[in-house]
């Protein structure tokens, strides 16, 4: 059968402007080269972005699988599937519509808009200029929906109020939570300066984002916007019990479909995953499975659809074990082993003990404590949530992989599948052109890129693995729930005399990353006592997600502090300022601290001392109350690399950053121009290639500007040498230089830092939480760029007051399984719950770093779930000591 | 998803035909947003979709006629038309608060009234297709299980919330609803319309697989004050976590006739009748409107996880009650 050129077909019609129709019914629309099909199928005529189009349909099609899979117009992006993201909007006859919750057939005889339907030509529509010029896209996987539902605002009503704007667009998240951005842009109201610092030549200065354009039109491509010839489609089929043993499986049904490639089991398929367990064996596919979502086979088949099927036909017989939730639970005895040799995940050094660390004698400092707060807080497993879920395009070329895949860090991505596949790691290409966030769970390699790759060699053709909002909550990875027993003491002036903090972090059945509880480093304080048990459980894996160990941590102790302070008859502003940390664990030096200034100048920018009353002194339904925090995390310095190569009088710059969101591209590119004396717009950026960037440290942990940034700074100290040492004219000339520092800290700490001040309303009669005014002082070194990092700032204070008030991966503690994953259950942000966040940088000068520039990404978070609380315990006299503080926990505590 | 066949009926007569000769496989979808998730997560599996917005256009079933004695709207019209339509918010303010409450303004722009009304339980143990009752099966994971969001009025053995925004305001308006199934046409009272799982644990309301809910007739009156207020636990796209639909006849400074419903408390939009008779008669004060609260209450069997609702549906009547009579 001859299938007409999709492409081809395409090109030609996006040249005319007349009805084109295909060729007769039965050919198929080629994309996916199906041959025969059941599939019921429909000629529909549909106008798209003005070109009527007549295509045949499979009648199963939804609208954003016509447009993106069969239109290749892949600037409508599919973050959930269901329309509860909103990511995929396009107008339909002029209004605002889910295009995934439509089918194609529906669309007959009607015109669609998508985002490359905005632009007129070269001319960017007025709301994409908008966009540009008050960073509206951090990741920019949102940012078409965000545009159409703007779009349709602003056609309706021209001059919209801000309560328009935001009833707008309320059904479109962000989980970036650029959400005052984007409300900003469309009001017209442009950003103002959040610093007082004076900027270099470029350093400093605020230019958008160098890919912005890109990042408005849909023009940026994502991992699932590649589309290869011949490609399949996988689907995984993942665990329905919390742990179990597989007594077989009969996959005999699910070969003999039409249409399927590969399918693997653990049965063909031995493959460790070693980034998705630091201590165990964690295969693609285990047996026993431990967690609901542990995948159990994976297929690839002709496309999307016959992929599905033959997971449902895989035939799986299951015999369910014992399985255990609480981290505290899986340590007592008698609990079911999840991993050999125990629950308690074992130390760095191997031993099966908690993370310990002290200094002074805790029990002699309570004992001389004039009060002693003793409490227990719990937090909860918190899913990152980024808009794009984990997917990979996997291709081979004889013995080459080239894998396509939304990773924070390319290096680390070719490091990990070339060590799990048993490869040379130049045998490994990774490309991340554009990614849609992952807040710390699209580090490393994923089994996802592992899955696809095996599909591919097994197939014999390229790959598309694309999981479902669904796998993605269960499947990746979420923040690790915590539980948290404090005893702290202090004197009657307010000094803090002890800490002692017994802790367990709920690990899910493998130990992925961290599990800490971080916080204890923000006081000074002589006696400390801090244990931590990570623990396997059989809930969904735990690991990084933004600020790993601190929100809850932070939360935490926090809390307990405000306690001591109240207990104590002290403002929390004074009680901070006493017992602030000065040294990192009253001992190591900081490199640059403005800790106390960020307190101090915020209080005062806040009013902190004219708003601040003693707790529970309010009365009426309605009550208010003011809450303070603080936070810190390292700015580390350490190996990355960097290449510059001057040619032509351009500076290209070759760096191995993806850029997740946070404008690192730009950010590198600032710091290049200024260390050249160029202009920025003499800097091209070439980045997300493993054959084309050197070395960079992973986008995690917020190193990129400090690692791969000194590396930009070395380098150019190299090129401008070698310019120097040019005789003649350089213009026909290539000068390349590249550099690998790898900077250390002489006895020193270094850390951002950050002080958060909330007025919260509580409605003690319905249980609500309102945000009321916010304030967000920074201190992150130098600013590179104060437009995108105040964006970072913002969205990381949203994220945060999410995690405070409404989200949770709930389970049922009958079955085990999870009742609410996804956006609709995770109660994710909306436009309408996002406060306007204020952001102020402080700006001291620090020796390290480039131009003294620390980290933005991790810190935002970091503080904003005990601001809230505090503000709640302000308002009402009464603390919730349980994550999230919904309105039953409200109603519960106020009764 | 499974393949499926779309079919575009010619009239309503025809899509009954289809409906009732498909049976199960045959499902009928006015703006799809919910069915296609059911389809995708496999709760519903049809081979054939009735789309009955291709009868748009046609027997008022995508019309609004605010007349002298009653409004009229078709169950193809979308959430946004019925929530911006002039008329209905000033004479049926509930209905028009109810359905601007919904869900996204991109879901309101395609769903439908009937959808609305006629939309599947949204307990996240339905969506996650444990085996429960409304699937099938012999129990109820909420009731033990968790429950924060579940009933505390009219539940057992079933304990879902009923999640239609529009529901409750219907109910308190005294709409009927006009149902047509094959050869014939049967107008219900909103308040016949919603079954109880104690009646049926497999379904939500009368409708029968071969009927489509074609539209609603609401009685004007001229006395007429009315509000929704409604409950999120974030501040959009979700389902009330409580809601009340207040309906009050006003005869002078006096409350004539009322409709009280409640919404996100009960396995249907749950009348108080009590309050009813409470208003009846009298003047709004808050004395008054905090016995109603009071009232409102009466007779709540919580679950483990969902006692917060009893102060939340006795603070919100109360204040809703206030408001309204304060012409708010």
């Amino acid at each position: 059968m001859k299938a007409v050129s999709r492409r081809t077909f395409i090109q030609s019609s996006a040249a005319v402007t007349a009805a084109t129709t295909l060729p007769a019914s039965g050919t198929p629309l080629g994309a996916q080269g199906r041959a025969a099909d059941s599939a019921p199928r429909t000629a529909i005529t549909v106008t798209v972005n003005g070109v009527a189009r007549t295509v045949d349909v499979e009648d199963r099609w939804t609208l954003a699988e016509l447009i993106r899979d069969h239109l290749e117009l892949t600037g409508t992006k599919i973050g959930c599937d269901r329309g509860e993201c909103g990511a995929c909007t396009v107008h339909l006859d002029g209004e605002p519509v889910y295009s995934c919750s439509q089918l194609a057939v529906w669309a007959d005889g009607r015109a669609v808009t998508t985002v490359e339907g905005l632009a007129d030509g070269a001319r960017l529509d007025p709301l994409q200029e908008a966009f540009v010029a008050g960073d509206g896209p951090q990741c920019g996987f949102c940012t078409s929906g965000q545009l159409m539902a703007a779009r349709a605002v602003v056609s309706a009503t021209p001059n919209p109020t801000e309560d328009q704007v935001r009833e707008g667009m309320a059904g479109n998240l962000c989980r970036c939570s650029n959400y005052n951005r984007y409300v900003a842009a469309v009001l017209g109201r442009a950003p103002r300066r959040a610093t007082d610092r004076d900027p270099l030549s470029v350093v400093g200065r605020t230019p958008p984002r160098i890919d912005a354009v890109e990042r408005v039109t849909g023009a940026a491509r994502y991992t699932g916007d590649v589309r290869l010839p011949a490609m399949a489609y996988a689907r995984v089929l993942r665990s329905p019990h919390p742990h179990a043993r597989i007594r077989g499986i009969d996959t005999r049904r699910a070969r003999a479909m039409p249409g399927i490639f590969a399918v693997l089991t653990r049965e063909n398929c031995d493959t460790v995953w070693r980034s998705g367990d630091q201590q165990n064996p964690r295969y693609l596919f285990n047996n026993p499975v431990r967690f609901v979502g542990d995948p159990v086979a994976a297929v690839a088949a002709v496309d999307r659809h016959a992929a599905e099927a033959a997971i449902r036909a895989i035939e799986v017989d299951y015999e369910p074990l014992d399985f255990v939730l609480e981290p505290e639970e899986a340590l007592r005895p008698g609990a079911v082993e999840i991993q050999p040799g125990g629950n308690l995940s074992r130390r760095r050094d191997g031993e099966a003990l908690p993370d310990t660390y002290q200094r002074g004698d805790v029990d002699a400092g309570l004992g001389a404590a004039d009060v002693v707060v003793k409490e227990t807080y719990v937090s909860k497993h918190h899913s990152n949530a980024q808009m794009e879920p984990r997917s990979a395009v996997a291709r081979w070329e004889g013995d080459r992989l080239t894998l396509w895949t939304p990773t924070q860090g390319i290096s680390n991505c070719r490091r990990d599948m070339a060590r799990d596949l048993d490869l040379p790691p130049e045998q490994v290409r990774v490309v991340c052109e554009y990614m849609g966030g992952g807040f710390g769970n699209k580090n490393q390699c994923q089994d996802a890129d592992l899955i696809a790759a095996l599909l591919a060699r097994e197939a014999g053709r390229p790959v598309k693995l694309e999981l479902t909002r669904k796998d993605d909550f269960l499947g990746v990875h979420g923040r690790w729930p915590t539980v948290q027993h404090y005893e702290i003491g202090a004197s009657s002036d307010g000094t803090l005399r002890a800490i002692r903090l017994r802790g367990f972090s709920g690990m899910g059945p493998h130990r992925k990353s961290g599990g800490g509880i971080a916080g204890i480093e923000l006081f000074r304080c002589p006696n400390v006592h801090r244990e931590v048990s990570p623990a396997y459980t059989n809930m969904t894996v735990a690991a990084n997600f933004r600020g790993p160990a601190y929100p809850q941590g932070v939360w935490g102790i926090e809390s307990v502090m405000d306690q001591v302070a109240h207990e104590l008859s002290i403002d929390p502003l004074d009680f901070h300022l006493r017992n602030l940390t000065r040294a990192f664990n009253d001992e190591t030096p900081y490199t640059s601290w403005a800790l106390r200034e960020c307190l101090t100048e915020g209080a005062d920018r806040f009013g902190w001392s004219a708003r601040w009353r003693r707790a529970g002194t309010r009365s009426g339904p309605l009550r208010r109350g003011v809450g303070l925090a603080i936070g810190m995390f390292a700015a580390r310095l350490g190996r990355s690399s960097a290449v510059l190569r001057l040619e032509g009088g351009r500076l290209f710059l070759h760096v191995g950053v993806t850029d997740i969101g946070t404008a690192a591209k730009t950010a590198m590119a600032q710091l290049a121009a200024e260390a050249m004396g160029m202009d920025l717009g003499e800097v091209t950026v070439v980045w997300g290639d493993t054959d084309r960037c050197p070395y960079s440290v992973g986008e995690s942990g917020s190193r990129t500007t400090t690692h791969t940034g000194q590396a930009i700074l070395e380098a150019a100290k190299d090129l401008k040498r070698q310019i120097d040492s040019v005789d003649g004219p350089l213009e026909n000339r290539t000068l390349i230089a590249q550099a690998t520092p790898e900077p250390v800290l002489d006895g020193l700490a270094r850390y951002a830092s950050a002080a958060h001040f909330a007025d919260v309303e509580v409605d003690t009669e319905l249980g609500g939480i309102r945000v009321l005014q916010y304030l967000a002082m920074h201190e992150s070194g130098r600013i590179v760029n104060p437009l995108t990092a105040e964006s970072q700032v913002k969205g990381g204070v949203t994220m945060g007051i999410g995690m405070a008030l409404h989200e949770e991966l709930l389970y049922d503690r009958l079955t085990g399984i999870p009742v609410n994953p996804g956006y609709y259950g995770a109660r994710v942000m909306t436009h309408l719950d996002a406060p306007e966040i204020e952001v102020r940088f402080i700006e001291p000068d620090d020796a390290y770093g480039p131009y003294g520039a620390k980290n933005v990404g991790e810190p935002p978070i970091i503080p904003v779930v005990a601001a809230i609380g505090n503000a709640v315990f302000n308002a009402t006299g009464r603390r919730i000591r349980e994550l999230p503080m919904t309105r039953d926990r409200v109603l519960e505590a106020l009764a | 998803m499974r393949p499926l066949a779309n079919v575009n009926p010619e009239s309503l007569a025809d899509a009954v035909g289809r409906l009732g000769r498909g049976g199960a496989r045959a499902a009928a979808v006015g703006g799809g947003s919910d069915l296609l998730g059911m389809i995708k997560d496999h709760l519903v599996s049809p081979d054939v979709l009735v789309n009955l917005r291709s009868l748009a256009g046609s027997e008022g079933l995508d019309t609004i006629v605010s007349g002298s004695a009653a409004l009229r709207v078709g169950g193809l019209v979308t959430l946004t038309r019925l929530s911006t339509h002039p008329e209905v918010a000033s004479r049926y303010r509930a209905l028009s608060e109810a359905a601007g409450s919904a869900a996204t303004p991109q879901i309101r722009n395609v769903a439908t009234l009937a959808g609305n009304l006629c939309q599947r339980p949204w307990c996240w143990y339905y969506r996650q297709k444990f085996p429960c009752y409304k699937h099938g099966g012999n129990r109820c994971f909420s009731r033990v299980g968790e429950n924060q969001f579940n009933a505390i009025f009219g539940g057992g053995p079933s304990y879902i919330v009923h999640p239609s925004d529009t529901a409750p305001a219907l109910v308190a308006l005294d709409a009927g609803f006009r149902l047509i199934g094959p050869g014939r046409e049967r107008i219900v009272p909103a308040g016949e319309f919603f079954t109880l799982p104690r009646v049926d644990v497999a379904r939500e309301n009368v409708l029968e697989p071969n009927e489509i809910l074609a539209g609603v007739t609401v009685p004007a009156a001229s006395d007429l004050r009315s509000t929704y207020a409604k409950v999120l636990d974030r501040e959009a796209w979700t389902h009330a976590v409580v809601s009340v639909a207040l309906a009050l006849h006003m005869d002078g400074g006096r409350v004539g006739r009322a409709g009280v419903v409640l919404g996100g408390v009960a396995p249907i939009p749950w009348r108080v009748p009590a309050v009813e008779e409470l208003l009846a008669g009298r003047q709004v004060t808050g004395s008054l409107a905090a016995e109603a609260g009071r009232l409102a209450v009466g007779g709540a069997r919580p679950l483990s996880k969902n006692r917060y609702k009893v102060p939340l549906v006795e603070n919100l009547v109360r204040r809703t009650l206030l408001s309204l009579a304060a012409g708010g």
